[in-house]
């Protein structure tokens, strides 16, 4: 019997009884659907806060001095940034690139001093593509040039240092010789992100103002910032520039420069993970149980079957034909059933602002939108799409082999 | 095939033993049977006589605790199981009382399941299980299912299926017991019409006195041993 039949009968077989059909096919969709929606939450959520991390400093990928990321320090730079940003997007992968200096600094007003990280910015470079803060301005703007002597505090830090717009501040840092430098700086700007590490804990200044009070180079930064479309690209691209950078930088994704973040955000998708095997267990049980008492109910039909030729493989592939329809069928109705759920939750999203108030939450210096919204990797969907195949072929494993092992004589009584 | 002495079914001192679970039962005691081709033979005897175990052995579904059973020239003792199921396949046909047809499956595609499965083309299936079933007085149902068939129809479909793939023998399990007089009369007209015609080789077991009445031998069975076996003229 070929297979194209025996597909035909398990097809059959599948609608024998209806109702436990629909019940198990109900079950397969209700997993499924669960799993896109969770899927889909942290594909979208991490997404946007990896994005929102890169937008905060580091990017996608970084290029550094190789001993700067265990031992920060203004001595640890990278000579021609541009050749480096040139170098970034000559891969094509890299949508911008921006040299930058970042460090520790001491910040003096009238009668208070609060340490503080800041980054060097050439404004030309920065919008909102590559440096989150540039949207959260409360008072000010961006500076006008890479050159000039304003400062943008974070609005605590402004609010410790009891600075206001126009006032002055001195900022002093340790130059590459090791030397305290000091600069004057007009607040020319106040931002509040939300993010209670940020607005209490870092500034802005002009990149070439830096430069020239660390005794930089005209090119020379600590790190060149690099964008992705897709976050997921990062680490092929840290290793594809590593071989294109030199001896004298390191690329590093934003893993590697943000561990923190990176091992909050695994842990969280670790635990959507195990909730989602508990799902898949839970679905595998119940078709198990369809496929293993649809099986024990026609033991007789398949002790004939066996009596008139079959062998125990066909009987076997009959039942496995049997399980491929239901979880076919069942990606079928899983996809419709969760079309309408997806959609609101792309759409719309799911408000907790009423949990973790209207600004959102902080997680390693990165403030998650309080309205979480569903976005699927597609190839999550294939993974899903997959894992239900092989939960029922597996579920449908014992049954068939139990049905390839009918003994006839027993399974009928012949007379 | 070749057969012993002509014969298409040998069963030679053959010894059935079960065991219940301490108990041992002996269904058959030393069975000695043969049955030649073309026959039209009932196998009778009271309950727990050994027909059923007789059938089983012959329709290659069991095993024999001793002797010999050949079908068809092949000494079953000797083939594994993937041969058994061949052997039935292409050369056993059976009627269960109950019909067991698959439910799933329309009548021409439950008569034409052996032959699907011994690899003929759908083509020829086709023309071969229309004109069996035109024969066995089911033309024009062939679309339709088991659940939508009468117990006489349903046993036609089944005895269409049994002589599809032209077998050696076929084994009828109380073919008429589930059926109403009328319904008996007109299916054991059948099987004779197709022993006559085809020369199929039947072997009933029954309770039922009509179909004794209707076969050319009845072997009686008592205590698993041969107890009188009467042939008549055709």
């Amino acid at each position: 019997m070929a297979g194209t039949r025996l597909s035909s009968m398990a097809w059959r077989n599948l609608w024998r009884n209806r109702r436990r059909t629909l019940v198990t096919l109900s079950s397969i969709a209700f997993g499924v659907m669960l799993a896109v929606l969770m899927t889909g939450l942290g594909d979208r959520s991490w997404t946007d806060v990896i994005d929102l991390a890169a937008r905060m400093g580091t990017g996608h990928v970084t290029i550094q001095h190789p001993g700067y990321l265990d031992t920060p320090s203004l001595k640890r730079t990278i000579a021609d940034a541009s050749a480096l940003e040139e170098i970034a997007l000559a891969t094509g992968e890299v949508t911008r690139a921006v040299g930058r200096i970042s460090g520790q600094t001491m910040l003096a007003a009238a009668d208070k001093s609060y340490g503080a990280a800041f980054i060097a910015v050439d404004p030309a470079a920065e919008d909102a593509g590559t440096l989150s803060v540039v949207d959260a301005f409360r008072e000010g703007r961006m500076f006008a040039s890479s050159r000039e002597s304003g400062i943008i505090l974070g609005s605590k830090l402004a609010e410790n240092l009891g600075v206001r717009m126009g006032r002055k501040v001195v900022y002093t840092m340790t130059d590459k010789q090791g030397e305290i430098v000091s600069g004057l700086a007009r607040v020319s700007g106040i931002i509040h992100t939300g993010a209670p590490s940020l607005d209490a804990g870092l500034c802005l200044l002009p990149i070439d103002t830096v430069r020239e009070a660390l005794g930089y180079r005209e090119d020379e930064a600590t790190e060149v910032a690099l964008f992705v479309r897709d976050h997921r690209r990062s680490e092929a691209l840290a290793t594809r520039l590593d071989g294109l950078v030199g001896d004298g930088a390191d690329a590093l994704t934003w893993r590697e420069t943000q561990p923190e973040l990176a091992g909050f955000i695994s842990m969280k998708i670790g635990g959507t993970i195990v909730f989602e095997i508990v799902i898949a267990i839970l679905v595998a049980a119940g078709i198990f149980n369809t496929m293993f008492m649809s099986v024990m109910e026609r033991l007789r039909e398949f002790g004939v079957l066996m009596a008139i030729g079959f062998g125990p493989r066909r009987l076997f592939g009959l039942v496995m034909w049997e399980s491929l329809w239901m979880a076919l069928v069942g990606i079928a109705v899983s996809a419709v059933v969760t079309a309408g759920p997806y959609w609101v939750l792309h759409a719309r999203g799911l408000d907790f602002s009423a949990m973790v108030g209207k600004g959102g939450s902080e997680v390693a210096g990165v403030v998650i939108d309080p309205i979480l919204h569903v976005a699927i990797f597609p190839e999550n969907v294939v993974v899903i799409g997959l894992a239900v195949i092989l939960a029922t072929l597996l579920s449908g494993l014992y049954p068939a082999w139990r049905a390839g092992r009918v003994v006839p004589v027993e399974a009928i009584k012949l007379v | 095939m070749s057969t012993q002495n002509g014969s298409i079914v040998v069963l030679e001192n053959v010894v059935k033993l079960y065991r219940q679970g301490s108990v041992e039962v002996h269904a058959l005691r030393g069975l000695d049977l043969h049955v030649r081709k073309g026959e039209f033979t009932a196998i009778s005897g009271p309950s727990g006589s050994g027909k059923t175990t007789m059938l089983n052995l012959v329709g290659a579904l069991d095993r024999p605790t001793s002797g010999r059973v050949v079908v068809d020239g092949h000494d079953l003792s000797r083939m594994g199981r993937s041969a058994l199921s061949r052997l039935r396949r292409d050369r056993i046909g059976f009627v269960f009382q109950a019909y067991n047809l698959v439910p799933v499956l329309t009548a021409l595609e439950n008569a034409e399941i052996v032959l699907a499965l011994q690899g003929i083309s759908a083509s020829r299936r086709r023309e071969r299980v229309l004109a069996l079933l035109a024969e066995v007085g089911l033309e024009g149902m062939e679309n339709r299912r088991p659940d939508q068939l009468s117990g006489g129809q349903q046993q036609r479909v089944a005895i269409a299926r049994a002589i599809a793939a032209d077998p050696a023998v076929v084994l009828a399990d109380e073919p008429t017991a589930n059926v109403d007089s009328e319904t008996a009369d007109r299916l054991l007209d059948l099987m004779e019409r197709l022993n006559a015609d085809k020369g199929v080789t039947f072997i009933f077991s029954t309770h039922d006195p009509k179909v004794m009445g209707r076969a050319r031998r009845v072997v009686r069975l008592v205590d698993g041993r041969v107890a009188g076996d009467e042939s008549r003229g055709p």
